[in-house]
């Protein structure tokens, strides 16, 4: 085994969520690093496109292998994980409501997790997680959220079922680490952009009402850009001595969101209305008390953790990224949204 | 007295059942039971319930609830039912009721052989303007029984998040249901027109492939379906379910011999069509002024409610939750007649029959 990785080109990864946003990205840094034995998970409903046509470009690539299948079935997990030293878990659950969420997550992460340790040979396994864990309820208004902040603890009073299936998943990783002895590297990446990907992130603004209301103002991104992201996640599969370590990924030079929607419509304009935070505090305020008044007659969408999480504004941080998992930023900001804006023109 | 409530199955809907309780008031939460058991905990945890079970006779056991709201997948309906009322509680089941017409009727000889009350989960039965709607019945409008009846039930596929996983497995729980996808979709759709058929009812069905499900890989699964019905009465009816009709209908009209009354679900609207001609050319004029003054009235009225909190986008179910619980602290009728109950899943029986026919013959 080379001293520089914990594992050889010839051990097996598994990359699940292997077809989506960030996991085409991971399985081609990957490739571009010499891991040729890789088993990528999809979901049986996938179009494969992205994903063949990263493959296509690597001559080395023809024995990687494409596994279909559910993760919330044992018998699919157990078909996913067999003899794979390093699991990088990207698949995701967008599910909107909290028990889908958690299934989606928790529930699928727990049966890959058992399976890895059944018929894998665990060395590692690389948990991507998000911003959406941490709060910053208690905290001040452009004060620093590193990897010590506070995690939520009212995912429900904030309505995000998104962030609910990720702190249980992070928190069976953990359980299992201490009970089973796994070995486990956590990632939290924050406002993920790239091509491939034309939404703007709710810390920006919203379009529930049928226009973009740009909320807030020189609050500032924990952008990273996808490819930026992936290599981070790369680098956790791979590097020694960082077992039980959480890092978030953010990139070195960070936009504000005045900063981000105006290169965005550089791009190509659009009809947007500004909400100053003040105004955002109050209405997410008046909006909780209401719903909660009303017994959700209105659902809690706006709410004031959600308010201070994704609009209140943080100073963020990617020292230990830096300083510990040996990482830099291999594409510029610039660079980064050159590629971003390009998919609009 | 407050009812002692229980929820087997804490997937998705489960969240719907505890805050529609919730909002019904006159119950307390004591237990949730999931076989697996991470599910139960996450429901627990978010809602503050006690009891976390992960089987259902151990959960009946210690907590002997006075009433279980079941919402397994389908296939689990009849024993976990059939359990529940063997220990002696009241059953509240998620539609569709069960699997077949015959584990309904099972059901129900046994809720009545130990007096116990059971309802199935048509709370589209219950939004306001289906109450409304038979309120204009009872005040006699249609005058007299009616003639015809027209249930659309729509259900949009554009996103893909609910059919994908049933389209990727053959497993999925969906698939193992005679009546495939429609068996989960049409329960709503079908016990409507139950409420107004008589138990003599002949059915003819057509079912067939959206192209829209046949590009995301749709394989032997159906998602349009026509239906015919006659009772013995002679009252006709036709269902239409449809993913492909957009705007989704999801709508109920119910024509009598003197007039007719049109629900729309969507809209939570109620139109009400009476029969007389203007003179000349003032039928194409009057007509639709008076119809635009029922929508106007329509768009007033559920301003009003909402305004006051009475409209809720769960109205439906936490009235169903309401009225059967009533049923049940005051010995009373149950919301839903056991004759409709059984009446849906003979129609739906009928439905499947048809169709897995027709494509045998094929």
């Amino acid at each position: 085994m080379s001293s520089a990785n914990i594992v050889t080109p010839a051990d097996k990864i598994l990359v699940t969520g292997s077809n989506g946003f960030i996991g085409t990205r991971a399985v081609e840094n990957l490739l571009a690093r010499g891991f040729f034995n890789l088993r990528c998970f999809v979901r049986p409903s996938s179009k494969l496109e992205k994903l063949q046509k990263i493959l296509a470009h690597y001559p080395n690539a023809k024995n990687v292998e494409i596994v279909a299948g559910d993760l919330l079935s044992r018998e699919d997990c157990a078909r996913a994980a067999k003899d794979i030293a390093v699991i990088v878990h990207l698949a995701a659950g967008f599910d909107k409501s909290f028990a889908g969420a958690f299934m989606n997550s928790a529930l699928a992460t727990r049966n890959l997790l058992d399976a890895f340790l059944e018929v894998g040979q665990p060395r590692r396994f690389v948990n991507v997680s998000s911003f959406a864990v941490y709060s910053n309820y208690h905290l001040e208004r452009h004060a620093l959220l590193d990897e010590n902040c506070p995690l939520e603890t009212e995912p429900q009073a904030r309505n995000d079922a998104y962030g609910f299936g990720k702190l249980k998943q992070e928190q069976l990783v953990r359980d299992y680490g201490a009970e089973r002895g796994l070995k486990w590297v956590i990632l939290r990446p924050g406002m993920v952009y790239g091509p491939g990907k034309p939404d703007l992130s709710g810390r920006v603004g919203i379009n529930t009402f049928g226009f973009f209301i740009h909320m807030g103002g020189r609050n500032e991104m924990p952008m990273t850009f996808v490819d930026n992201c992936a290599d981070a996640i790369v680098l956790a599969a791979l590097k020694p001595g960082v077992d039980g370590e959480i890092f978030n990924v953010v990139d070195d030079e960070r936009l504000t969101s005045n900063e981000f929607l105006a290169r965005r419509k550089e791009a190509k304009n659009f009809f947007s209305v500004w909400a100053p935070y003040p105004l955002i505090r109050f209405g997410c305020g008046l909006w909780e008390d209401f719903s909660r008044k009303r017994h959700g007659q209105l659902p809690p969408v706006f709410n004031r953790r959600r308010c201070a999480a994704e609009w209140g504004g943080n100073t963020f941080s990617n020292e230990k990224l830096h300083k510990v998992l040996g990482w830099t930023p291999k594409v510029t900001t610039e660079d980064a949204l050159k590629q971003f804006l390009a998919q609009f023109k | 007295m407050k009812l002692r409530l229980a929820i087997i199955g804490c997937g998705k809907i489960a969240d719907q059942h505890v805050q529609a309780a919730h909002r019904a008031g006159g119950c307390q939460l004591v237990a949730v039971c999931d076989r697996e058991r991470l599910m139960a905990e996450q429901l627990g945890e978010r809602f503050k319930i006690a009891g976390v079970f992960a089987d259902a006779s151990e959960m009946l056991k210690k907590t002997s609830p006075d009433v279980v709201h079941i919402t397994t997948p389908p296939l689990g309906h009849f024993p976990l039912a059939k359990l529940c009322l063997e220990h002696g509680s009241n059953v509240y089941l998620e539609k569709p009721f069960t699997v077949t017409a015959a584990e309904a009727q099972e059901l129900v000889a046994l809720a009545e052989k130990k007096n116990l009350r059971l309802t199935a989960g048509h709370n589209y039965q219950f939004t306001l303007e289906m109450i409304e709607m038979r309120r204009q019945i009872a005040s006699g409008f249609l005058g007299g029984a009616p003639v015809h009846l027209e249930s659309h039930w729509a259900y949009d596929l554009s996103d893909a998040t609910y059919v994908a996983p049933i389209l990727g497995s053959k497993t999925h729980w969906v698939r193992q249901l005679p009546g495939q996808l429609f068996h989960n979709l049409i329960s709503h759709g079908t016990a409507r027109l139950a409420e107004f058929l008589d138990d003599d009812v002949t059915v003819s069905a057509q079912a067939h492939q959206s192209p829209r499900l046949k590009n995301l890989g749709g394989q032997e699964v159906m998602d349009e379906l026509r239906v015919l019905l006659r009772d013995g009465k002679g009252t006709t009816a036709f269902f239409c379910f449809s993913t492909q009709i957009k705007p989704g209908m999801n709508s109920f009209r119910i024509c009598g011999p003197k007039n007719s009354i049109l629900v729309e679900n969507g809209s939570g609207s109620l139109i009400l069509n009476r029969a007389g001609s203007a003179k000349s050319y003032l039928t194409y004029v009057l007509p639709p002024l008076r119809a635009a003054r029922q929508h106007v009235h329509n768009a007033r009225v559920n301003l009003i409610d909402c305004l006051r909190g009475k409209l809720h986008q769960d109205f439906g179910m936490k009235e169903l939750i309401e009225r059967f619980h009533n049923s049940i602290r005051e010995q009373g009728t149950p919301p839903i007649p056991y004759r409709e109950i059984i009446l849906t899943a003979r129609i739906m029986d009928e439905i499947f029959a048809q169709i897995k026919k027709t494509e045998a013959d094929r």
